[in-house]
């Protein structure tokens, strides 16, 4: 499903270049859960926002169900995003002023859907997520691990086939970072594809594949045994 | 549509999160724009043409017959009684009217207190030729002297209380006269009729006289006029037909291009003759100016107006740099937002639909305050330049051009500081 060849990415000042990818190969299959891992500034985020088309690169090349996204023009590249990718941000990422509702339709006002099939998806996600009941609710009035779902719902809302998710759990405690990490499995179960960047070895363990950066550079991808022989 | 209403709503949002800098930029735009509304209504209303479809039918003839000798001098604005009788001896013109202005105290009776009042002394061709509307009564039977006026709308209300006064009688600086007609509402902007007075924003005369009448009953020009000699023309019943005192300003209505050409030879051969008479010592020069091309031709057009266009003009200039700056502000602490759609899908086409949604409702608020401004200002001029006193209504021409020009200054106020936020880093954004 994505096929990453020899692909490299410098961030260049007036002064320095800094290689924050080297010729990283990596192929990942429909329906897997990946964690990508590594030290602090070692290219993880990169990689993801790369994946999600949200950064360009420099070298190599991106193929996404087959096709390259090299030269993809920006309305191209927003639809790719729009109907393709769904993400989940660290800092979640919703919009203060807008109700859970109205954030979650974000995506899909931009792919020009009827606003009945909007409120059907809208109010699947929410169901998934479990807070249909706080619909008109402001972001504020949520906890961060509610926060969290919502933001899960508005990326699952447009039905991608990739989940990328960038330390979904960083700012959450124990129990609302297992609560998430649960609904990610959950929809992974469901046939999306999942790239999540983290610090934590357990989530990491948790997800089918581990991707370590290091410097730059992929230096392992590591196969778990899937979560459903473990937890047997 | 529902997709633009909720890019409105978004914009209204975002009004909300920050209501403070949003105002003032608003202020800032609707203090230029208001401020150059106000010059624009009386530059528009100065260059209008108050006669579409007839100002190029109405002429302004002007000859040197006078008893003065130049070289390359430009004949005077005004005519002599007789230069007017040896006009209107043609019957080449549709019709004809010789003017001016003056004044004069008008009351009921003569134990009333007098009201001031403008007078214009002219012909009855006059109310033809400048399509002035009577709500009730008639004009006068010929050009002939007659004890008769004619009244505008509003001084029969302030002389009698009601319109439908003809065949009332009033007191004209002690002499009675008899009203025959009452004009309906009219104002003719600019008032080009005035050739001579200069003034093209002044409001309409007050009372109508034959000019037979004016002459016999010593009414001088309160405006233009010009002698050639040492006569005493106060006495303007005796001495004012027949001498040098150029006061008149005549207007002719030739209506194709074979009567003006008819009427410019007429004119030729009129000074040749007072040439050939020794009444016409200057060398023959002769105009014949249409009335669209009458402000141009005496090069009255105010400086004070056209100064404050420019000086308005730069200022707007200015106002937009700081609207854009404090938008660009705005913009920029708003740009997580713009960069969080593009993240969720957004192409730059659809945030440009956004900033047009931002643009719709800055242009209603500024267009709203500018209107207020811009009233404010004119009658801010109106105090301060007595002269050009008169603010008529801003007609739809100038209401779309108004509401053209702040949709432009809105466009340009928001256009650099969104494409600046929707061209920003994505992530960048979005991790901060």
């Amino acid at each position: 499903m994505i096929t990453l060849t020899n692909l490299s990415k410098i961030f260049r000042t007036e002064l320095i270049e800094t290689h924050a990818l080297r010729d990283v190969n990596l192929q990942i299959n429909e329906g897997e859960f990946a964690a990508l891992t590594g030290p602090s500034g070692s290219g993880k985020s990169t990689l993801l926002n790369i994946l999600g088309t949200l950064e360009s690169f420099d070298s190599g090349d991106y193929l996404l169900d087959g096709k390259s996204v090299k030269g993809l023009s920006d309305a191209a590249l927003s639809q790719l995003r729009n109907e393709k990718i769904g993400f989940i941000f660290q800092s979640f990422n919703l919009i203060k002023d807008f109700s859970i509702y109205d954030n979650i339709e974000l995506p899909l006002r931009y792919r020009g859907l009827k606003a009945a099939e909007r409120k059907q998806r809208i109010e699947q996600a929410l169901e998934l997520v479990g807070l249909h009941a706080r619909r008109d609710y402001l972001p504020a009035q949520l906890s961060g691990g509610q926060q969290q779902r919502v933001a899960i719902a508005r990326a699952i809302a447009g039905r991608p086939r990739i989940l990328l998710a960038d330390e979904p759990t960083g700012n959450l405690d124990s129990l609302m970072a297992r609560q998430v990490m649960e609904l990610l499995e959950q929809i992974n179960q469901q046939g999306c594809t999942i790239l999540m960047v983290t610090h934590d070895p357990d989530q990491a363990r948790r997800a089918g594949r581990n991707i370590q950066i290091i410097d730059g550079q992929l230096h392992d991808s590591t196969m778990y045994e899937p979560l459903a022989t473990q937890s047997a | 549509m529902e997709q633009f209403i909720y890019y409105l709503k978004v914009s209204l949002l975002s009004i909300k999160r920050a209501p403070l800098p949003y105002a003032l930029t608003v202020f800032i735009l609707s203090v230029g724009l208001g401020v150059f509304f106000a010059n624009a209504t009386f530059y528009y209303q100065l260059n209008s043409d108050p006669l579409p479809g007839k100002s190029d039918k109405l002429f302004f003839p002007m000859t040197l017959i006078a008893p003065y000798q130049c070289n390359d001098c430009r004949p005077p604005r005004a005519l002599s009684y007789s230069n007017v009788q040896k006009l209107a001896a043609s019957d080449i013109p549709s019709a004809q009217a010789a003017m001016y202005s003056s004044a004069g105290y008008a009351r009921l009776t003569i134990d009333q207190p007098p009201t001031p009042a403008r007078v214009r002394v002219t012909q009855r061709d006059f109310f033809q030729m400048f399509e002035v509307p009577l709500l009730h009564g008639s004009v006068w039977a010929d050009d002939n002297a007659h004890n008769q006026v004619i009244l505008s709308r509003s001084m029969a209300l302030k002389l009698f209380g009601r319109t439908g006064v003809v065949g009332e009688s009033l007191v004209l600086d002690d002499r009675n006269f008899s009203v025959i007609g009452v004009l309906d509402e009219w104002q003719m902007l600019p008032r080009l009729y005035d050739a001579n007075g200069r003034n093209h924003l002044s409001p309409t005369e007050d009372i109508f006289l034959p000019l037979e009448t004016g002459y016999d009953l010593n009414y001088l020009s309160n405006s233009y006029s010009q002698t050639y000699d040492d006569t005493d023309y106060r006495q303007l019943a005796t001495e004012g037909r027949s001498g040098a005192l150029h006061q008149l300003q005549y207007w002719v209505q030739l209506d194709t291009a074979a009567q003006q050409h008819d009427y410019q030879q007429y004119m030729q051969s009129l000074a040749e003759d007072e040439k050939a008479a020794g009444r016409h010592p200057a060398p023959i020069n002769n105009q014949l100016v249409p009335m669209n091309e009458i402000v141009d031709y005496f090069g009255d057009d105010p400086g004070d107006i056209k100064a404050f266009a420019l000086v308005t003009l730069l200022f707007l200039v200015v106002c937009l740099f700081n609207a854009s700056h404090l938008a660009l502000n705005r913009y920029l602490s708003n740009q997580y937002e713009f960069s969080l759609r593009r993240a969720l899908g957004a192409n730059r086409s659809q945030l440009q639909l956004q900033m047009l949604a931002d643009v719709l409702l800055m242009t209603v608020f500024s267009l709203l305050g500018a209107l207020l401004i811009g009233y404010a200002g004119v009658s801010l001029m109106n105090a301060l330049l007595p002269q050009n006193s008169l603010f008529s209504t801003w007609d739809l021409t100038l209401i779309t051009a108004l509401i053209l020009a702040a949709l432009v200054c809105s466009y340009l106020v928001t256009l650099y500081p969104s494409l600046r936020a929707s061209f920003g880093s994505l992530n960048q954004q979005l991790k901060e």
